[in-house]
């Protein structure tokens, strides 16, 4: 395990004093404004995800007589070049680029996450073999690998999800294995080991629960990112495809053709990816003060 | 009509005053005027029909400056280096034009392409023989190729049995796309070093149109084919200086151009910028001098001219039609009245006005009048499915549809295909939800480049939207090419014996006035049938810097780029 | 110390063979092929002409020989054709190279001028309005996708000046001055963002180091800022901070392939985008793996730097 990777990211688990749920929050929202904001910026985002069909005025693949109307009462947002409503589109598209951060960050997050566990746990050869997978699947940037993912699949939902997901499970893994790593040491766990209890339980009964506080750091952290390489690929025209409006793939559509003409085109969806981006950023970094226990205390 | 032929003569003849002593070509273009004359079957007609429709071309700036490197716009790198005769790409001719010669070439100061509006090149005059059945072309003298070799009618036989893939050519292309354009050529004969004779199986007068596009350089015998990926060696007005890859294309004057005192420019550039923002942006700032063909849409001309930025800006056809595919072959499709109804449904005006903000026309399978010369008629248009008022043509589709067995209760569910490119998605998208109107589920399934010609030409395709541009604003180009039985490029799989008849009639048709009406009425029935629904034409604004001149955008994107008589005024 | 550098060089390598038949393996994944694209250009698919490319390219060969003729070329230093250009691919990918790495150098330049002082006097301001201002600004460029940073930039100079920077490459040594014109924004665009990241590792690292005692002396003493802050614990908190930018180095090649598409600049990482769409697998391969050693030598460099500086980190396995 190089140091080097764990660097931004705790190695060990320690999550929030026992108090109550609301006590937490209190004391997270005043010692963590920066972070309380994200929060709340991600929730906005997540409500508009979910309510989509109730918040938008128009059907956002519908294209209509009026392309590239500038923002009003009639259009919010104005419309695109098909005369579609940018408005319904941005807020549609919030289900559609958050669902696929989250959906890939998720499935990179647990997939390495097990690994992780598997391999911190179990060690030996396990760990060697899964560590050496990992180094591979690290040697490339994320955007490269997600790249060439993506094309070797080629454009669907499914397969920018896939895509997006891989380049995170090895950074899962580290994570998850070296807090593993300095859990297993830890005298109730030898306790439990000794007692007889099998391996399966004490992996998941004990260890998983301690590893909560990285998983929840390293999942807010990679979200962010996530969806900037869906934005990235959707951009280079080897992410979601339409009639998905996600906000990578309005950028590319029209938004360079027309910028001129009709700046909105490229203002909101890149405001859009970037307020998403920005709530996580935002959440993660108090998240990680928090429930890093080397940052505690300042 | 005979008596209008000496004015029309005289008008080319004014023209070639006009651009003064320096556009040799054009007076030579009279002169081969004169040549046809001899031929007693000529059809007279051609010359009077073609001077009424011929829009007023831009007048030709004489005297022109010499010097300076013209800074053209380019939209992705070659995919086959200079080697037109192996590509169907406007990214390949449009920079691969300056290095060649054809035969005959369409008059570049003529913005509507016609029979009419060729001028000789190469071949400084020609002549048909045997009632269109022969076409002798005399060469000219003391042409040289880029490597000093002198040319001669060796490397115009050794070119087109090249791309005809005749038994004995001496070599064969690797891609061979055009191939079906010379399949009426019987054989042909190098008579002299000087004197190329086509001879051709029946009468086929628009042989010269294709030997006149873009698309029908004549290679040099003595270069391997192959070597034209990498080089360029032509007798053209530019030799090719240097390709960066994946950045420029440069030109440098071809000192030994065969044409006094052409070309003016010292050379031209051609950057590369992949997107198309960018690529605009730097039309706007100055960094470019001239657009791309087809690339200037509507809304871009229109932010442009807002912008304040110095740029003319010519409004043209680009022989460039949007279609939907639907495969023949398999059900539903195989059905015509289901195929009529999803033509019905979707209006064609909308359709130019909502994916193309105006900047397309409606017309059948030929381009639109006033840009192509044997559009239909605006009344005609109106009877065809999709053209007349979209709620009665939404109903019927309905009825229509509903007969075939599909309604609210059992919907008919395609799904259309495209290339995951903006410009195809757009199209897509559009049709897709005009089909909703009238009870049809269409879904969308983007494919990659790559895939989409393996996927149309293995017929695993239900529907899909497709682009297709026409090299010559012509029957014979347009006809063999996308709608006859066992063409390569006929997507569809249509194949009517009738329509089969009528496009061999009027091919070998010589009198105009009866040619066109044929060819209407091919139009007519493709769209009846919905062979391959045209959904509208595009147009192009071409935007370039005031100081660009001589540079004269015809309607079809494939053939004004030989720059032979741009220069700038700076 | 030498048995770890010998563990890892081996581990090192033992990454990029992985890599290799991972790229290897996706790229004869990926639908379609070079003939398909070549294809592509003349609007149909002849199968016999296509069944010759193949064979003249060699991909009618079973993968494993494929493969195998692949890594024969590469370890004798040999990067193949390029089935696009026709052309050694080595011929191809040289002179994009200098492109981006002046590109990545600039943008890294940058983000350490920018993260750098963010870093510590945000750090020195904990908490205090400025530390948040700082923080949401850098975090700011961290949320932003690159791509679009330059296309607002792009937007904005073309509205308000009708310029933008050139969309011509010019090297640094035929006109030094045209050519920062041309890397300024990009470098921006891409160092920005980057710049988040070095500010974050920079406060932090800061923040412990304020804390030691010698540091808190010298505050005792009165000396709460200036010189003592900059000279003693910038010079502690600058080891994570080297780390980081070693790594960060690294992974800027992702924020470039978009970022040299919107400013047309003809580096390596737009060229990756080029080549996987055309299917031309020696290109991509290599380019791969070129960014792959990269990665790895980066990071391999970083681990041995800290192994070698830090006494506290042993050279085994933690």
């Amino acid at each position: 395990m190089s140091i080097t990777r764990t660097l931004d990211l705790p190695t060990s688990t320690d999550l929030a004093p026992p108090a109550g749920a609301a006590t937490v929050l209190a004391r997270f929202v005043t010692r963590k404004p920066l972070g309380a904001a994200g929060g709340v910026l991600m929730l906005l985002l997540m409500l508009a995800a979910i309510f989509a069909d109730v918040l938008a005025t128009h059907d956002p693949v519908r294209t209509s007589m009026h392309p590239l109307v500038a923002p009003g009462a009639d259009y919010w947002l104005g419309t695109d070049n098909l005369g579609r409503d940018l408005y319904s589109r941005v807020v549609h598209g919030a289900r559609i680029s958050l669902a696929v951060g989250v959906a890939s960050t998720l499935m990179g997050a647990v997939l390495g996450g097990f690994i992780g566990l598997l391999s911190g746990y179990v060690g030996g050869k396990t760990d060697l073999i899964s560590q050496r997978v990992m180094d591979i699947m690290q040697a490339l940037p994320i955007l490269v690998l997600a790249l060439v993912l993506a094309a070797s699949l080629g454009p669907s939902l499914t397969n920018a999800v896939i895509a997006i997901s891989i380049p995170i499970i090895p950074r899962a893994g580290r994570v998850i294995r070296a807090s593993v790593l300095s859990i297993r040491e830890f005298v109730y766990i030898e306790a439990a080991r000794a007692l007889g209890v099998n391996h399966l339980r004490v992996a998941f009964r004990h260890i998983l629960p301690n590893t909560i506080g990285p998983f929840i750091v390293l999942i807010t952290a990679q979200l962010g990112g996530a969806i900037l390489v869906e934005a990235a690929l959707s951009f280079l025209g080897l992410g979601i495809p339409e009639p998905y409006p996600s906000w990578g793939r309005m950028l590319s559509i029209a938004a360079a053709e027309y910028a001129e003409k009709a700046p909105w085109l490229v203002i909101w969806p890149g405001l859009a990816i970037s307020l998403a981006v920005f709530g996580t950023n935002l959440l993660g970094d108090a998240l990680r003060d928090t429930l890093d226990p080397r940052l505690r205390g300042r | 009509m005979r008596v209008r032929l000496p004015v029309a003569l005289l008008c080319v003849a004014v023209a070639a005053v006009a651009a003064g002593p320096a556009l040799g070509q054009a007076q030579k273009g009279a002169d081969s005027d004169k040549a046809m004359k001899s031929v007693p079957a000529k059809p007279a007609a051609a010359k009077a029909t073609a001077g009424s429709v011929n829009a007023p071309s831009a007048a030709p700036h004489p005297n022109g400056k010499k010097g300076g490197v013209l800074l053209a716009m380019h939209r992705e790198d070659l995919a086959q280096g200079f080697s037109i005769h192996e590509t169907a790409t406007i990214a390949t001719v449009w920079p691969g034009m300056p290095c060649f010669n054809n035969l005959v070439m369409f008059d570049p100061f003529k913005q509507v392409e016609s029979l009419d509006s060729v001028v000789p090149e190469l071949a400084e005059r020609w002549s048909w023989q045997d009632n269109y059945r022969n076409l002798v072309l005399f060469l000219r003298k003391g042409v040289k190729w880029h490597d000093g070799t002198p040319f001669t009618a060796k490397d115009v036989k050794y070119t087109f049995d090249m791309v005809r893939q005749a038994p004995d050519a001496q070599t064969r292309l690797r891609i061979n796309p055009r191939k079906d354009w010379y399949a009426n050529v019987e054989s042909i004969e190098a008579a002299d070093p000087h004197t190329v004779i086509f001879h051709l199986k029946r009468p086929q007068p628009s042989l010269l149109m294709m030997l006149a596009s873009g698309y029908s350089p004549v290679y040099p015998a003595h270069v391997p084919v192959n070597d034209f990926r990498g080089k360029c060696v032509g007798t053209g007005p530019y030799k090719l200086k240097e390709w960066k890859k994946g950045e420029y294309i440069e030109f440098a004057r071809n000192p030994d151009y065969w044409v006094p005192g052409r070309p003016y420019l010292d050379g031209i550039r051609y950057l590369i910028i992949k997107e198309r923002g960018t690529r605009f942006a730097a039309l706007q700032a100055g960094r470019l001098d001239i657009s791309f063909p087809g690339e200037a849409t509507k809304p871009i001309a229109d932010q442009l001219k807002s912008s304040g930025a110095k740029l003319n800006f010519t409004l043209i056809g680009t022989n460039v039609n949007d279609n939907l595919i639907m495969n023949i072959k398999k059900p539903p499709f195989d059905n015509v009245k289901v195929r009529r109804a999803i033509s019905l449904a979707v209006d064609r005006r909308a359709y130019a006005k909502a994916v193309h903000q105006g900047g397309a026309v409606a017309g059948a399978s030929m381009q639109p009048k006033p840009y192509g010369f044997w559009g239909l008629l605006e009344k005609d248009l109106g009877r065809l499915p999709g053209y007349g008022k979209p709620e009665d043509n939404k109903a019927q589709a309905r009825k229509i549809l509903a007969e075939a067995g599909y309604g609210p209760g059992k919907p008919l569910q395609v799904e259309m295909g495209t290339r995951a490119i903006a410009l195809y998605v757009d199209f897509a998208s559009f049709v897709i939800n005009e089909l909703k109107q009238v009870g049809v589920e269409a879904t969308l399934k983007q494919v990659e480049t790559a895939q989409w010609h393996p996927l149309v030409t293995r017929r695993e395709y239900q529907m899909g939207a497709n682009l297709t541009g026409l090299g010559i604003d012509d029957p014979d180009g347009n006809f063999y090419e996308n709608y006859a039985c066992g063409s390569p490029r006929n997507y569809t799989d249509y194949c009517d014996e009738q329509v089969m008849k009528m496009i061999e009639t009027q091919s070998q048709e010589l009198d105009l006035k009866k040619r066109r009406p044929l060819v209407a009425q091919i139009q007519n029935k493709l769209e009846e049938d919905a062979a391959r629904p045209i959904m509208g034409w595009r147009t192009d604004y071409f935007p370039m810097a005031p100081h660009v001149k001589n540079l004269v955008p015809h309607h079809n994107i494939y053939n004004y780029g030989r720059m032979q008589e741009v220069w700038l005024d700076k | 110390m030498r048995g770890y550098i010998t563990k890892r060089l081996l581990i090192a390598v033992v990454t990029l063979f992985g890599m290799s038949i991972v790229i290897f393996v996706l790229m004869r994944l990926a639908p379609g092929n070079i003939t398909d694209i070549i294809f592509e250009s003349a609007g149909y698919v002849d199968q016999e002409d296509k069944k010759r490319l193949e064979v003249e390219l060699g991909i009618d060969r079973p993968l494993p020989v494929q493969y195998g003729a692949w890594m024969r070329e590469l370890l004798s230093g040999d990067l193949g054709k390029s089935y696009h250009y026709e052309l050694p691919a080595a011929d191809i990918i040289k002179p994009r190279l200098p492109v981006t790495l002046e590109l990545a150098f600039l943008a890294l330049a940058f983000s350490i001028l920018l993260g750098v002082p963010f870093g510590v006097i945000s750090a020195i301001r904990q908490d205090k309005p400025l530390d948040y201002v700082l923080r949401v600004v850098s975090l700011a460029g961290l949320s932003m996708p690159s791509f679009w940073l330059g296309m607002i930039v792009i937007l904005l100079l073309v509205r308000s000046f009708g310029w933008i920077p050139s969309v011509q490459y010019v090297s640094p040594f035929d006109d030094l001055r045209a050519n920062l014109a041309q890397f300024f924004f990009p470098a921006l665009a891409v160092g920005y963002r980057s710049s988040a990241l070095i500010m974050r590792i920079t406060r932090s690292a800061m923040l412990e180091v304020l804390r030691e005692d010698y540091i808190r002396t010298a505050w005792a003493k009165g000396q709460r800022e200036g010189p003592v802050v900059w000279r003693h614990a910038l010079k502690n908190a600058s080891l994570p901070v080297i780390t980081l930018i070693g790594i960060e180095f690294a992974f800027l090649i992702g924020g470039l392939i978009v970022t040299e598409t919107v400013f047309n600049l003809p580096g390596v990482a737009r060229y990756l985008i080029d080549a996987i769409q055309w299917r031309d697998y020696p290109i991509v391969q290599n380019l791969v793996m070129l960014i792959a050693v990269i990665v790895v030598l980066a990071n391999l460099t970083v681990d041995l730097l800290y192994a070698w500086l830090d006494p506290r980190i042993k050279y085994g396995r933690p």
